[in-house]
């Protein structure tokens, strides 16, 4: 019986008994005693070899655990660093995951938060809530090209052509200050200094400082002056010059992290005025009140509007 | 205190001096201990001391730290199982490194036994790390590769039988 098993297995029978399903007293019995006692010490070598060669990221994450609670027992102030730390270093390492091979930068804000973004060659970028930018780590140097959704003003510093693109156009300078504002299909531009040349879907336009342009869903392009030297935004207040009134509705949504209930009014009433970012309250009444427009909070967060 | 210094007590820096060194710790210890668990422990236990010595421990001597205290850490493990094994004497006779089954792993085999298993031909070592490094079964295996699992499992046969040619007798 057993002669013939071993037959049958003469060439597995060792992947069998590595596995487990062949005893060691049977494997004497195929093999010579130097050959048998050979194996026994390739086995336990095998297994060592499988966990030298195995990850070290599970001791360290015990590691962690035990540094962890012997914190909480004696410094318990430094615990909270230490979770950041780890929570960091879980974000770097699924950061590192995603972002890694490809170096693209992306910075987002939030509902009612703003962000200063310094870029590689000592740009400033100032995002408005609910905004944001997108730009190539990597070809930075020689291609100074970012994509904005959203509202954002520019500090450039002077060098190669600086491009901001958008869904609604590009927006190409040297070095300039200058203001972009596009939400949905609204592009809207304000250069506050150097020289700022908006290219639309249809047209080319050089702005000089104080000069504005605005486009709205492909309508003709609009242009004024301002006098302001940066915009409004930057210090606590939006401010809106003869806009639709759905994109001021939009502009009160992400800077408090409200919805708005719109279709009961009429939300191409043009309007042009402004609302602060420190009272929610405050705002609503001085878009609203001008325009003969009631509102309601049915429920937090949730305002109705209906003309009165 | 140099900038140097500060920077172990960073999770960020510990973390990657873990990275760069806890491999070759690990082999370190085990082939003093001769045993999994205890490499396990000890390695946990060298890397807890410099997290609490962190402000302590220069910047530049940290690996030479880290193989200290393993080193050390090991010899008093060995002191203390020399105590317990002296209470137990003639109630019980605990399986050692001395006793006759015990088979040693040195340092020279293992290396050549690495080295063999990263010189296996292709289909070989493939069915070989699959098996040992991925946990996987002869069966999971020769689902995946698309063969029977009788040549799963000659592959590895072979794989054996040529470990042991390079091996040599030991």
């Amino acid at each position: 019986m057993k002669t013939e098993q071993s037959h049958n297995d003469k060439d597995t029978f060792l992947a069998k008994w590595l596995a487990g399903d062949l005893s060691d007293e049977t494997l004497k019995t195929l093999v010579s005693e130097a050959d048998f006692n050979s194996f026994l010490k390739i086995r336990k070598g095998i297994e060592a070899y499988e966990v030298l060669e195995s990850p070290i990221e599970e001791s360290f994450a015990k590691i962690q655990n035990h540094i962890e609670k012997k914190e909480v027992k004696v410094r318990p102030l430094h615990t909270k660093a230490w979770v950041l730390g780890i929570a960091a270093s879980i974000v770097l390492f699924i950061g590192l995951f995603t972002i890694i091979g490809d170096d693209i930068v992306t910075v987002t804000t939030n509902f009612g938060e703003q962000k200063t973004v310094a870029l590689l060659d000592g740009s400033e970028v100032i995002l408005n809530s609910k905004s944001t930018i997108t730009y190539d780590e990597k070809t930075w140097a020689s291609k100074r090209t970012l994509f904005l959704e959203g509202e954002a003003f520019f500090k450039v510093n002077t060098g190669a052509a600086f491009t901001v693109n958008t869904a609604n156009g590009a927006i190409e300078v040297l070095g300039t200050q200058f203001n972009v504002n596009t939400v949905s299909d609204l592009l809207e531009v304000v250069c506050f200094e150097g020289k700022v040349s908006v290219t639309t879907m249809t047209d080319t336009i050089i702005l000089l400082p104080t000069n504005s342009v605005r486009r709205i869903n492909g309508n003709a392009t609009e242009q004024w002056n301002t006098e302001a030297t940066k915009p409004t935004w930057i210090d606590g207040e939006s401010t809106f010059k003869s806009v639709p009134l759905h994109y001021v509705i939009k502009a009160l949504e992400a800077q408090y992290n409200i919805t708005i209930d719109a279709k009961d009014i009429d939300a191409t009433t043009i309007y042009t005025g402004s609302f602060t970012h420190k009272d929610l309250n405050t705002a609503l009444k001085t878009v609203f009140k001008s325009l003969q427009i009631q509102y309601t909070e049915k429920e937090k967060g949730n305002i109705y509007l209906n003309s009165k | 205190m140099s900038k140097d210094q500060y920077k172990i007590c960073e999770s960020k820096t510990f973390e990657s001096l873990y990275q760069k060194y806890a491999k070759d710790l690990r082999r370190f210890i085990f082939f003093k201990t001769q045993d999994l668990n205890k490499t396990e422990d000890i390695l946990q236990d060298t890397f807890i001391k410099l997290w609490d010595n962190c402000s302590k421990v220069d910047y530049e001597k940290v690996k030479s730290y880290l193989f200290t205290v393993a080193s050390n850490t090991f010899l008093n493990s060995v002191k203390h199982e020399k105590v317990v094994r002296k209470h137990r004497q003639g109630i019980a006779n605990p399986k050692t490194n001395e006793s006759p089954e015990f088979i040693m792993l040195e340092k020279e085999f293992m290396d050549k036994l690495e080295r063999t298993i990263n010189s296996l031909p292709e289909k070989q070592k493939e069915v070989f790390l699959l098996n040992r490094i991925e946990k996987k079964t002869y069966k999971t295996i020769s689902e995946e590769l698309n063969i029977s699992v009788k040549a799963v499992e000659k592959r590895m046969h072979l794989a054996l039988i040529v470990l042991r040619k390079d091996i040599g007798n030991i």
